[in-house]
C-alpha cells in the first residue's frame, strides 16, 4: 500500500516535470505564428545607436585575434571593441595590444583583480566605456556582420532595454556529446527564451547580449561574485521591470564551439547549475511583480536540478521495476514519466534535422544515432553536475572553473555567416 | 514589460532557407448561426432514434454479452476479463464500458445487463453525431452538408443497428472520429497534433482494425498544419500515438505475455491468429462465401449509404478536401474485402461515417460546381436550379423509403423478449444455492452472474466450457457435474469440439421454452443418474 502509493507520487511528479520541460522546450513550435514571432524584424538600413562590444579573454591568445578581425567586419560601424586581459596572462595581453595597435576601434583594458571572473573583467571595463548600448562577447565566438545593424534596429522600435541575440554550438560532429549539447542550445535560443521573454521573466545568456549602457551602470553592472552574472543580470532587469526582447535568426546567431572534453562540460555545468543556485538565494526574483512571474523565477532557476534529476530518476525507477519484478501495476506507472521523456527524444531527432537544415549542415545516421545512444549517459553528466554544484555551494566553494576553448567550431567547411545578405 | 519581436515581414536570405512572407494567419473561424441549433436538433434526433426500442432490436449479438462481462470483470477489479485474458483484443474498449457502468444503473437496473450495455453505448453514438458534424465543418463543408452527413449516418439502419449493439467498433470510432477532428485544428496547434495522437491511440487500444484509419489522420494533419511547422507536429502527432499505444505490448511483456510459449497466453499468439488463422470469409465476389453473405446482409439492411457511399469515396479521392474521409474509407474498405480476409459483420460501423462524410461532401462539391459553371446561358439557371432542387428531394424521399422498413422493425419489433423471459425465468425459478452451476451464452452471462450464480465456474459461457483448462478443472465429472443449460440460437451455432455442451445437452430436458422456431431459447435441466442417486 506505501508502495503503490509512493510509486503513484513519484511517478505523477517526474511525469509533470518531464512535460512542463518538453512542453516549454517546444514553446517556438506551438503555432506557426510563435514560430514567426521569434525572428528578428528586418531592419531599415539606418544606424541610431553607438555601440561599446566588451570581448573577455583569458588564455584565449589561439582563438582572439580571428574572433577580433571578423567583429571588425560589422556592417554597423559606430562601435568601440574592449579587450578585457588579465594582468597574469602575457599571451593573450600580447595579441590584444597587437590588435589594439593595428585597428583603431580596439582598446585594451587590463583586469587586475587578484582571483579573476568574467563578471569582474566586464565590471573593469564598463566604467570605459562610451557607447550608448553595451554588448557582450566571448572570446571564440563567431558574429555575423549584419548582427549590430539588427541590434540597433530592435532597439529602436521596441524600447527595449536588453537585446538578447542568438548564440548556437555548431561542432556537433566534435565527440559523443556534442551533438546533444548543441541542442540544447538550438532548443534554448531557437524556443526556449522566448517563453522566458514573453512571460517576463529572463535568465539572460553570457554572450550576443545587449544593455542600454545608462541602465547597465544604474545596476551597477555584474555581480562579481555570481557564477552566473548573466543569469543574474537577467533576473535584476526583469525584476525592475525592464523590456527584454529576444530575436533569433539562424543567419544571425553567435556560433560557438562545445567544451572540449566530457570533463570541461562536466565543470561547466558545475559552474552554471551553481550560478543559478546563486542566483536563487539571493531572491532579486522576489520583486518581480506579478505571482505567476515569481513562479517561474522559481521554477527556471530550479531547472538544471529538476531536469537532472527527472531523467535519471525515471530511467532508474523504470529499470528497478523490471529488474526486481515488482507488480505490474507499479511497474506501469514507472513507465508512464517514461512517455514525456522518449517523447523528447522524438522531437530532438526533428530538431537535429531542422537544427541540420537551418544551419546548411549534413547530419547523418551517425549522428542521429549518437544523439539517441548518447541520453543515459548525458542524462547522468547532468546529474553528476547537479550534485556537485549542490555540494560546492553548500561547501562555500565559489571559485571559477573557465571553459578552454580550441576553435573546433571554426571548420574551414563551416559557412560564413559574413557572407550572408540582409 | 519584455516583449517579442512580431514584425513580419522576414529577411531575405539565401535560398537554402526559404522565408515565409508574413505571419501565418490561424485558418479562420468558420462558424455558422445555424451550428448550434443544427447540432442540437441532430442530437436530439439521435437520442430519440436510437432510445426507442433499445433493448428490442436488433438481435442480441455474439459478442455483445462478451465485452460486457469482460467489462463487468474490470469493474469488479476480476481482471482484464472474466475467463483468462487472451489478447483477443486490447481492453481500453470494455474499461470504457466499466467506467460507464454507473450510467445505466441510475435506470435500469432491473433490465437486463445488455440492455443496460446498449444504454451505455448511446453516450458513444451521440458523441460520434456531434464529431461527424464538426468534422464536416472542419473539411470546409456548410451547415446543410454536414447536417446531411449526420443525417446519412444517424439515420441509415444499418449503422442504426450495429450503432445500438454493444461493439469495440463504434467506441473506436468515436475516438477517431475525435483524433481526426483535432488533426483538422484550425489554430493548428502543436497539442492538438499531440492529442490526436493519443485519440488514435485510444481508437486502436478500443479495436484494433481502426489502425487503418490512422494513415488517413497523418494525411489530415499534413494537409492542414503550416509548413513552417509541419515536421514538428507530425512528430508530435507519431510520438503520442506510439507512445500511448506501447503501454499494451509493455503491459504483456511485464506479464511475460508478449511472445508465444507454452502453457501460457501471448499478443503476438493472439496477433498471429487474427491476422492468419482465423478462418477466411473467402472471396466477395464468390457467392457461397462468408463475405457474401456479410456484403449482403448489409446491402439489404441500407443499400443506398453502402454502395454510393463506396463510389462516393472512390470518388471523393480526387477533390481534396475530401480526401481525408476518402482516404480513411477507402483503405479499409479494399483490405477488408481482400480475398482471403476476415470480414466480421460488425466491420462495417467503421467505415460508415466516411461514406456518410463522402456522400454529403460530393453533393456540396456538386452544388459548387452547378453555381460556377457557365453551362448554361442565364435565363435557363432558374428552372434548372427547380429541377434539381426537385431531384434532391425525390432521391431524399427515396433513400427515406428504402429506410423505413428496416427502421420500423428496429422501433418496433422486440426480437429479444425469449432473452429476456428467459433469464427473468431462471432468476426466478433456479437456485444457485442448491443447483449452482448453469451453462448460458454471453449474452445471458452477465444477468447469472447478477442472480447469484458464481462467475466463471457457477456461470458458465458454453465457449469455455470445453476449451479453457481452467474452467474443466472445476469439472471432474465433465457434463455430470453440470445443472443447467440455457439453449439459446447462439448456442445452436456453436462450433463443434465442444464435447462436454454437447453430451450435457444431450443428458438434459427442456423445464422452459420461449419463442419459436430458430429464435427458441430453452432452460434444460441436466439429468445424471449419479445426481438422482446422490441428492
Amino acid at each position: 500500500m506505501v508502495l503503490t502509493g509512493l510509486a503513484v507520487a513519484m511517478s505523477a511528479t517526474l511525469f509533470l516535470a518531464a512535460t512542463i520541460t518538453l512542453w516549454w522546450t517546444l514553446h517556438a513550435w506551438r503555432t506557426p505564428q510563435t514560430l514567426h514571432a521569434t525572428r528578428f524584424a528586418p531592419p531599415d538600413g539606418s544606424h541610431a545607436y553607438t555601440f561599446s562590444l566588451l570581448l573577455p579573454a583569458r588564455h584565449e591568445e589561439a582563438v582572439l585575434a580571428r574572433t577580433v578581425r571578423q567583429l571588425l567586419q560589422s556592417r554597423h560601424q559606430a562601435f568601440e571593441l574592449i579587450l578585457i586581459v588579465g594582468h597574469d596572462d602575457p599571451a593573450t595581453s600580447a595579441v590584444a595590444h597587437e590588435l589594439a595597435a593595428e585597428y583603431p576601434q580596439v582598446r585594451v583594458v587590463v583586469d587586475q583583480h587578484a582571483v579573476k571572473n568574467k563578471p569582474k573583467a566586464l565590471n573593469t571595463a564598463l566604467p570605459t566605456c562610451t557607447g550608448d548600448i553595451v554588448g557582450v562577447f566571448d572570446a571564440e565566438d563567431q558574429v555575423h556582420a549584419d548582427l549590430l545593424t539588427h541590434v540597433d534596429y530592435a532597439f529602436r522600435t521596441t524600447d527595449a532595454t536588453v537585446v538578447q541575440g542568438g548564440v548556437q554550438l555548431i561542432n556537433f560532429h566534435s565527440n559523443w556529446y556534442s551533438v546533444r549539447n548543441c541542442l540544447e542550445y538550438f532548443f534554448w535560443f531557437r524556443s526556449r527564451l522566448h517563453l522566458q521573454a514573453q512571460r517576463g521573466f529572463i535568465p539572460l545568456g553570457g554572450n550576443t547580449v545587449f544593455v542600454r549602457a545608462d541602465t547597465l551602470r544604474q545596476v551597477g553592472g555584474w555581480d562579481p561574485q555570481c557564477l552566473a552574472e548573466d543569469c543574474d543580470l537577467g533576473v535584476r532587469l526583469s525584476s525592475i521591470g525592464c523590456k527584454v526582447v529576444v530575436a533569433y535568426d539562424a543567419l544571425l546567431v553567435t556560433r560557438e564551439e562545445t567544451p572540449d572534453s566530457a570533463m570541461a562540460l562536466f565543470k561547466q555545468r558545475t559552474r552554471w547549475n551553481q550560478g543559478f543556485l546563486q542566483v536563487l538565494r539571493k531572491g532579486d526574483w522576489r520583486q518581480l511583480p506579478s505571482r505567476r512571474q515569481r513562479l517561474l523565477a522559481r521554477y527556471t532557476l530550479a531547472s538544471p536540478f529538476v531536469q537532472a534529476f527527472t531523467g535519471v530518476t525515471t530511467l532508474a525507477g523504470f529499470t528497478m521495476a523490471i529488474l526486481f519484478d515488482l507488480p505490474v501495476g507499479i511497474a506501469l506507472l514507472s513507465y508512464l514519466p517514461l512517455l514525456p521523456t522518449v517523447g523528447t527524444l522524438f522531437f530532438e531527432i526533428i530538431g537535429l534535422h531542422d537544427f541540420g537544415r537551418q544551419y546548411g549542415l549534413r547530419i547523418r545516421a551517425l549522428d542521429y544515432a549518437k544523439l539517441v545512444v548518447g541520453v543515459p549517459v548525458y542524462m547522468l553528466l547532468l546529474a553528476g553536475a547537479a550534485t556537485r554544484a549542490v555540494l560546492r555551494e553548500w561547501r562555500g566553494r565559489r571559485d571559477w572553473e573557465l571553459t578552454r576553448h580550441v576553435g573546433a567550431h571554426l571548420l574551414p567547411d563551416a559557412p560564413t555567416p559574413a557572407t550572408a545578405d540582409a | 514589460m519584455t516583449t517579442v519581436v512580431t514584425e513580419a515581414p522576414a529577411v531575405a536570405g539565401p535560398p537554402a532557407r526559404p522565408a515565409p512572407p508574413a505571419a501565418p494567419a490561424p485558418l479562420g473561424r468558420r462558424r455558422h448561426r445555424a451550428d448550434r441549433p443544427l447540432l442540437l436538433g441532430l442530437t436530439a434526433l439521435t437520442a430519440l432514434v436510437h432510445g426507442v426500442n433499445l433493448g428490442g432490436g436488433p438481435v442480441f449479438g455474439a459478442d455483445e454479452g462478451t465485452y460486457l462481462a469482460q467489462a463487468w470483470a474490470v469493474r469488479e477489479g476480476v481482471g482484464l476479463a472474466h475467463y483468462t485474458y487472451w489478447y483477443d483484443h486490447p481492453p481500453f474498449g470494455w474499461m470504457q464500458l466499466a467506467a460507464l457502468g454507473w450510467l445505466p444503473d441510475l435506470a435500469l437496473s432491473a433490465r437486463p445487463s445488455l440492455v443496460a450495455g446498449r444504454v451505455a453505448m448511446m453516450v458513444f453514438a451521440l458523441a460520434s453525431t456531434v464529431l461527424v458534424y464538426l468534422l464536416a465543418r472542419r473539411l470546409r463543408l456548410p451547415p446543410w452538408a454536414a447536417a446531411t452527413a449526420v443525417a446519412l449516418f444517424v439515420l441509415s439502419p444499418l449503422e442504426l443497428a450495429l450503432h445500438r449493439q454493444v461493439y469495440l467498433d463504434n467506441i473506436a470510432v468515436t475516438w477517431l472520429l475525435g483524433a481526426l477532428l483535432l488533426a483538422l485544428s484550425r489554430r493548428r496547434h502543436l497539442w492538438h497534433y499531440i492529442a490526436a495522437g493519443g485519440c488514435a491511440a485510444g481508437a486502436v487500444l478500443s479495436k484494433e482494425t481502426v489502425v487503418l484509419a490512422v494513415p488517413a489522420v497523418a494525411l489530415a494533419i499534413w494537409q492542414r498544419s503550416h509548413r513552417s511547422t509541419r515536421a514538428f507536429c507530425l512528430t508530435g502527432f507519431v510520438a503520442a500515438f506510439v507512445l500511448t499505444l506501447s503501454v499494451y505490448p509493455l503491459y504483456a511483456a511485464l506479464n511475460g505475455e508478449l511472445m508465444p510459449g507454452g502453457g501460457h497466453v501471448s499478443l503476438l499468439g493472439a496477433w498471429f491468429h487474427q491476422v492468419a488463422g482465423r478462418h477466411s470469409s473467402g472471396n466477395v465476389l464468390d457467392a457461397g462465401s462468408d463475405a457474401y453473405r456479410t456484403v449482403d446482409a448489409w446491402l439489404y439492411q441500407d443499400p443506398v449509404v453502402v454502395l454510393a457511399g463506396a463510389a462516393a469515396a472512390l470518388l471523393a479521392l480526387g477533390v481534396r478536401r475530401l480526401r481525408v474521409p476518402a482516404v480513411a474509407a477507402t483503405v479499409m474498405s479494399l483490405i477488408a474485402l481482400r480475398p482471403g480476409g476476415y470480414l466480421p459483420a460488425m466491420y462495417v460501423t467503421q467505415v460508415l461515417p466516411f461514406f456518410a462524410l463522402c456522400l454529403a461532401g460530393l453533393a456540396h462539391t456538386a452544388t459548387v460546381l452547378f453555381r460556377r459553371g457557365t453551362w448554361a446561358p442565364p435565363r435557363l439557371r432558374r428552372p434548372v436550379r427547380a429541377a434539381a432542387l426537385v431531384l434532391a428531394a425525390a432521391l431524399a424521399a427515396g433513400v427515406g423509403a428504402s429506410w423505413y422498413d428496416g427502421n420500423r422493425r428496429l422501433w418496433r419489433e422486440d426480437a429479444n423478449a425469449g432473452y429476456v423471459t428467459a433469464g427473468r425465468w431462471v432468476r426466478e425459478h433456479v437456485r444457485p444455492a442448491q443447483t449452482p452451476r448453469i451453462v448460458v451464452d454471453d449474452a445471458l452471462w452477465p444477468d447469472m452472474v447478477r442472480a447469484g450464480f458464481a462467475p466463471g465456474t457457477g456461470a458458465i459461457w458454453f465457449y469455455k466450457l470445453d476449451l479453457d483448462p481452467a474452467v474443466m478443472a472445476h469439472l471432474p465429472g465433465g457434463w455430470r457435474d453440470l445443472h443447467y443449460v440455457v439453449v439459446t440460437p447462439m448456442m445452436r451455432q456453436r462450433p463443434d469440439g465442444l464435447p462436454t455442451l454437447t453430451e450435457a445437452i444431450t443428458h438434459s430436458e427442456v423445464v422452459a421454452a420461449f419463442g419459436a422456431g430458430a429464435e427458441r431459447i430453452e432452460v434444460r435441466r441436466v439429468l445424471t443418474e449419479l445426481r438422482e442417486a446422490t441428492p
